[in-house]
């Protein structure tokens, strides 16, 4: 049923846009203009005018009133679109607007699609307020009263896999050592300062194991793309048109407490549904994006997306299998933990770099022979999870 | 959007229709969990009906107290002011005797010393007439 169901979407939506803002520390810019200015520079970058996208999907922001972000980016856009809704799965939420807006596209509800998110979680609010808002949707009743940090379930799942696997402090540090290394090689990332292991663990407990360093950045951002029908795009005669060819989403639980595996999360089916969508397994994908809110979480993701056996992302990621010249190249901007993280902004920087990378426009950071990108979103201590598959044209 | 006077105080639970008894129950003291009469399942999140069967014949009995840690996070920076004071503190993910999983914090303990496995019991912990956190220490 669902393969048939996955033939339906496989190929028929293109990325023919992609904007992202200023990041890092932007002072002045709200998340509305954020927002707006990644849109315009994915209308110029797509060729298209505002008045072309009938579609809008936002999610919300964390520093800015609006519960409608999605409308309110619109009326500030100055479009008036027939299609639009603001998305809510925390940090998966990034993929979770291309998978809808496939949807949308493939069912018929709009024609083009406006992708935009915006958040100035760094000056807008303040490192203090911005971790507080984000802890304000762990459960008010059976969570909050305990103290729990956002990075708390994060933190928690790490630990089991540390008693689990073996997985040790130095591996997952590793991460953040391999992404610094990334991010400068990106124009415009908020941290280009190299660090070592030893950097990272020596960089003050934050809630362990996650060390300062260990977790991901805070910061303002936008990114914003347009989508539209293959067939259209095909039409309006843009170039470089990368494909949506497979999506998949999971939702194991709400409360950490209730999560099935601490080890083991939703990445293991939203990713099978995606690779059954787009025909394709891991070892056929070229450069992924994975959502790396905390170093020990890209250890578990690279295992449930099916990169390394489970219990092994440690060693994979501590035998540069992450990188250059390593099994996937991941997060060759610098992810969360170096180039920005703006709440679901930061998620789409994920996409953002995965589909420059796809049309071969990264320069020093290009990584050779890429035709197919997996990107990979989750949230909420991997209550939420959703992953995309894209491709060239070439893989039609 | 958060205020800034919003992340100065702990937040505290308030009590909807599926939790009053639950809160009711802390407040004398008892733990209570909700064991469904139609599929024996257990469950420490109130809800008005069984997440395993859908059956509305879910019937409250207080826990045993005893628990182990499942996992577990020591916190060194507080998630907002209200909780700077407390650090480092740790909070953990308590297994109970009768299988739930709850989310809790250590008393009466060193927060360094806590590791995997490590025995528990619950400490009642009145905030207000109306609040009483579980608690667990060592056991």
């Amino acid at each position: 049923m669902r393969s048939e169901f996955g033939q339906t979407l496989r190929g028929k939506v293109a990325v023919i846009g992609a904007g992202v803002s200023a990041v890092g520390r932007v002072p002045g810019r709200s998340p509305l203009l954020l927002a707006a200015d990644a849109a315009r520079r994915a209308f110029t970058d797509a060729g298209v005018r505002k008045n072309d996208v009938d579609g809008v999907l936002a999610s919300s922001a964390f520093a800015s009133p609006f519960h409608r972000f999605s409308v309110a980016v619109s009326e500030y856009l100055g479009i008036q679109p027939t299609f639009s809704n603001t998305l809510q799965a925390s940090g998966a939420t990034a993929a979770t607007m291309f998978n809808v807006a496939a949807a949308a596209i493939v069912g018929g509800l709009a024609e083009t699609v406006l992708i935009v998110g915006g958040d100035s979680l760094l000056t807008g609010l303040s490192p203090d307020l911005a971790l507080r808002s984000m802890t304000e949707s762990r459960d008010q009743q059976y969570e909050m009263p305990f103290g729990i940090p956002v990075a708390n379930t994060f933190a928690m799942t790490a630990h089991r896999h540390m008693k689990e696997f073996g997985t040790t402090p130095e591996q997952m540090a590793t991460v953040a050592v391999v992404e610094r290394e990334h991010a400068r090689r990106t124009p415009g990332a908020q941290m280009t300062k190299p660090i070592t292991v030893a950097d990272v663990l020596g960089s003050g407990m934050i809630t362990s194991p996650y060390h300062k360093l260990d977790c991901s950045l805070i910061s303002d951002g936008g990114a914003a793309f347009v989508l539209t029908s293959a067939q259209r795009a095909k039409s309006l005669g843009i170039e470089n048109r990368i494909y949506i060819l497979g999506c998949g989403e999971c939702y194991t639980h709400e409360h950490i407490f209730l999560m099935p595996s601490l080890t083991t999360t939703g990445a293991v089916q939203s990713s099978r549904h995606a690779y059954e969508m787009a025909g394709c397994g891991p070892s056929d994908i070229d450069v992924a994006g994975v959502y790396d809110c905390f170093t020990g979480t890209v250890i578990m993701m690279l295992e449930d997306l099916g990169f390394c056996p489970k219990g092994e992302g440690g060693r994979f990621v501590e035998d540069g299998h992450m990188t250059y010249g390593g099994t996937i190249p991941c997060n060759t901007h610098g992810g969360l933990l170096s180039f920005a993280h703006s709440g679901v902004p930061g998620g789409l920087f994920h996409f953002y770099e995965t589909i420059q990378q796809l049309r071969g426009k990264c320069g020093e950071r290009q990584v050779n022979g890429t035709n197919l990108g997996l990107v990979h979103s989750l949230g909420a201590g991997f209550a939420t999870n959703a992953t995309t598959i894209l491709g060239t044209e070439a893989t039609l | 959007m958060i205020k800034p006077q919003d992340a100065l105080t702990k937040p505290l639970p308030v009590p909807d229709g599926d939790t009053q008894n639950f809160w009711k129950g802390l407040a004398r003291g008892e733990l209570l969990l909700q064991h469904c009469l139609d599929c024996q399942r257990v469950h420490y999140y109130q809800q008005g009906l069984c997440r395993g069967c859908g059956s509305e014949r879910l019937e409250h009995r207080p826990a045993s107290g005893r628990g182990k840690v499942y996992s577990y996070s020591v916190v060194h920076r507080a998630p907002g002011p209200a909780f700077k004071d407390d650090t480092p503190y740790a909070v953990l993910l308590v297994e109970l005797e009768e299988g739930p999983r709850m989310i809790s914090s250590l008393v009466g303990g060193d927060p360094e010393c806590v590791t995997f496995d490590m025995p528990v019991v619950l400490v009642c912990e009145k905030i207000n007439d109306e609040i009483t956190l579980p608690r667990f220490k060592p056991a």
